[in-house]
């Protein structure tokens, strides 16, 4: 502003009413006219976005409502506080810009800017609406976030597994078709023992209303189980497939006695035989302990959770040592105290610079996606997108290294006799080190640290798997996972910074 | 004996840098160039070892003409040329070792230097020169961790393991405190009174020419507009001095040599 403040002495080209008249007309003309020309055009610029922005979401808000005023009106019934303001802070801004137009005829007169404030609440407001901001969500729907939270916060439960051992005994019954009962089961001393009665019956079966009518109840008898033990009933249908029959939604289940006896009535569970089944249909009652056995295991999502994350950080090093091997040969074309020698090396130079910074500027995660159509999924594909990214910003930064060495050095080893080789080994090499260290540290966090969430496009590593088990709503899993991400990443960033304050 | 004939540098973007500069340095002579920044004497300097490669001229070096080297000839030529700068040049992050052993480097198989594998008494070399400037405590050092006054100690030892016959100092004292340069000059004093090196040295302050110079000649926009002996340095007068240097010169005092070690 202080550029304007300093032409204040100009005269304005029309009176103080002129002025205003015009910029009534044509916001920011009378301002224009009074020889405030990036004034008048900032105000111009800043109304006319500002309603072209309130048309486009009024005619969303309004949309299918057929004609002018029905989308005014039914966009104000949707959002009657956005709409209003919308409206009277163009109102207010053209007036407040007449206004302005007529004071700024007076040379003598100080600035407003205040005007520009507006402006900018205004284009909040309609940011706001925009980007579609719910507060009220963000604090009602809060605990609704704490389920998944909760579960990734602690998800040590699902890090461990027991074998099982399980203690069972089954018992025939005859379901829905004539016929001969079958018989009791034989007692075997020590072995756990289950009968029915009675030994036939009617399975549960569905109206055309889609309602229960209830089947035969019958009752289990258990004998020498364990005692005092939650015991589950199974069901196994005449081809013996087993499901656990629920009453009321819970699964049936009973506590054994001291004696490691029960007694359970039940409702024959509702299952369909299909009309070509033939001949009598034996079901089986069973009932079952499972308890766990021997120490505490690793499950399965903390073992998959290990494997993947020893991937992913071998996924960062491929790519960081193939971004190495591609980079510096590159790095040279693009250093430009090398390639400043001839026009030709000088084109070279700006066409490496261009191609670098055009595929630095495309995210890992995209070239995941091409990658993934190139060599199909997994880590491989994750690996050729973080190299290619990796290529691009290592030949950057270390062509910026090579454009920083002292040539002093350089002058020295020269002047003692020493051949180019020599030179380059003496003076070159050990000033680059440093640089070349901490940039490729610094990649490869870079890239650990990307190849965790490239997963999440195929790219192998630990992303995909997170993204499996948030997408299968196994938070305690997920949460495993970033757990172990977090701890890799955390590790590596205090490891990468300490090689770094090494060499440097 | 260097004999230096009808020197020209032109630098590519045109700026004249040496204009038919003519001279000779005998054998055992201490020459002293003076003249303000960007009179040319750095190019001068450069030219003699090559550094830059001058336009046009000659430099004939004990009968041989370094101007017409070939590579590998310019490198047995510069080998015999030791040069210490006014940034020292060192390099930072190797140890003073390494850096007093990197003068040998045109001496040696260049495949085993690439492997820092040294002929055997090139240590013991090193160390000798070390001592000859009094460092030899720095040795393990990185280069960077010496103060500016050892620095240079350091290039003058990676220039003695040369075994050079000319010495080319470029401003070797104008980075350092005024005491400092007695001590630094002091070395290149007993180099070319005990073994008999002809050191050629760029310099800015009247008091250390007249103190160390056997030989001056003065630079001004790249020509030689002053030559004088010892005697007719002893005689020089401020008024001369602002002539090679320009009207706003001022004579600065170096402080008293008589200070520096000896």
């Amino acid at each position: 502003m202080s550029q304007i403040i300093k032409q204040e002495k100009k005269r304005s080209f029309v009176t103080a009413p002129t002025a205003a008249l015009l910029s009534l007309l044509l916001p920011g003309l009378g301002q224009i006219l009074a020889r405030r020309v990036q004034r008048g055009l900032l105000m111009f610029g800043a109304l006319v976005s500002i309603v072209g922005l309130l048309v486009w979401r009024i005619t969303l808000l309004g949309r299918l409502a057929e004609g002018f005023w029905p989308t005014l009106f039914k966009s104000l019934d949707r959002a009657p506080m956005f709409v209003a303001f919308g409206l009277l802070a163009i109102a207010g801004l053209w007036l407040w810009i007449v206004i302005d137009a007529a004071k700024q005829t007076n040379p003598n007169r100080q600035f407003g800017n205040s005007i520009f404030v507006l402006i900018l609440v205004v284009f909040f407001t309609i940011g706001w609406q925009i980007s579609e901001i719910d507060l009220v969500k963000l604090s009602s729907d809060a605990n609704e976030a704490w389920v998944p939270l909760s579960k990734i916060l602690w998800p040590w439960e699902a890090a461990v597994t027991h074998d099982t051992d399980t203690v069972e005994a089954g018992a025939k019954v005859l379901v829905d078709s004539e016929g001969q009962a079958p018989p009791v089961p034989e007692k075997t001393e020590g072995e756990p023992y289950l009968r029915v009665s009675p030994r036939k019956g009617e399975l549960s079966k569905l109206d055309e209303d889609n309602q229960v009518i209830p089947g035969t109840k019958i009752t289990v008898y258990g004998e020498n189980f364990e005692p005092n033990t939650r015991t589950q009933i199974w069901w196994s249908d005449s081809i013996g497939n087993e499901f656990r029959p629920r009453y009321q939604g819970e699964y049936v289940s009973v506590m054994t006695d001291s004696e490691g006896s029960f007694e359970k009535e039940l409702i024959m569970p509702y299952r369909l035989i299909p009309p070509s089944a033939k001949g009598q249909q034996i079901h089986k009652v069973m009932a079952r302990q499972v308890s766990q056995v021997g120490p505490p295991l690793p499950s399965q999502p903390l073992i998959l959770t290990i494997e993947l994350i020893i991937e992913t950080i071998f996924m960062g090093m491929m790519a960081t040592i193939f971004g190495i091997i591609f980079s510096v040969p590159i790095s040279f074309l693009a250093a430009r105290n090398l390639m400043s020698t001839s026009w030709l090396t000088l084109t070279i130079y700006y066409l490496t610079r261009t191609v670098l910074n055009i595929v630095r500027a495309i995210e890992p995660l995209i070239w995941a996606l091409i990658a993934v159509v190139w060599v199909g999924l997994g880590p491989f594909a994750g690996i050729v997108a973080l190299t290619i990214h990796s290529i691009a910003a290592l030949g950057k930064l270390y062509s910026e290294a090579i454009e920083g060495i002292n040539p002093g050095p350089i002058e020295a080893i020269q002047a003692t006799g020493a051949n180019k080789l020599q030179t380059i080994m003496y003076a070159v090499v050990p000033q680059m080190i440093p640089p070349f260290v901490s940039f490729t540290i610094y990649r490869w966090d870079i890239n650990v640290r990307m190849s965790t969430v490239i997963g999440m496009v195929g790219g192998g590593g630990i992303g995909f798997l997170l993204v499996q088990y948030i997408r299968l709503l196994e938070y305690k899993s997920a949460g495993i996972a970033v757990w172990f991400i977090a701890l890799t990443v955390a590790i590596l960033d205090y490891v990468s910074a300490e090689i770094r304050q090494k060499f440097v | 004996m260097l004999e230096i004939k009808n020197l020209t540098k032109i630098y590519p973007d045109g700026t004249l840098a040496l204009d038919d500069v003519s001279f000779t340095v005998e054998d055992g002579e201490f020459l002293v160039v003076i003249g303000l920044s960007g009179s040319g004497k750095s190019t001068l300097l450069r030219c003699i070892n090559r550094l830059i490669d001058p336009t046009k001229g000659q430099i004939i070096m004990d009968g041989q003409d370094i101007t017409a080297a070939e590579p590998s000839e310019l490198r047995r030529i510069r080998r015999k040329i030791g040069m210490i700068f006014q940034h020292f040049n060192l390099v930072d992050r190797s140890s003073v070792m390494t850096n007093v052993l990197s003068g040998k480097l045109g001496y040696i198989n260049p495949w085993a230097s690439l492997l820092h594998k040294y002929p055997p008494g090139a240590k013991k070399e090193a160390m000798a020169a070390l001592e000859k400037v009094g460092i030899t405590d720095q040795a393990t050092k990185r280069a960077d961790e010496l103060s500016g006054g050892q620095r240079q100690r350091v290039g003058i030892a990676r220039a003695l393991m040369q075994n050079p016959s000319m010495m080319l100092a470029d401003e070797p004292v104008a980075s350092l405190d005024p005491v400092l340069a007695h001590t630094i000059l002091g070395y290149l004093e007993q180099l070319n009174s005990e073994s008999h090196i002809s050191v050629i040295c760029s310099l800015h302050y009247l008091d250390l020419v007249q103190r160390y110079a056997t030989k001056v000649i003065g630079l001004r926009d790249g020509q030689v507009v002053y030559r004088g002996d010892r005697e007719d340095i002893r005689k020089m007068t401020d008024g001369q001095f602002k002539e090679i240097y320009g009207e706003e010169a001022v004579r600065v005092n170096a402080g008293e040599f008589d200070q520096g070690e000896k």
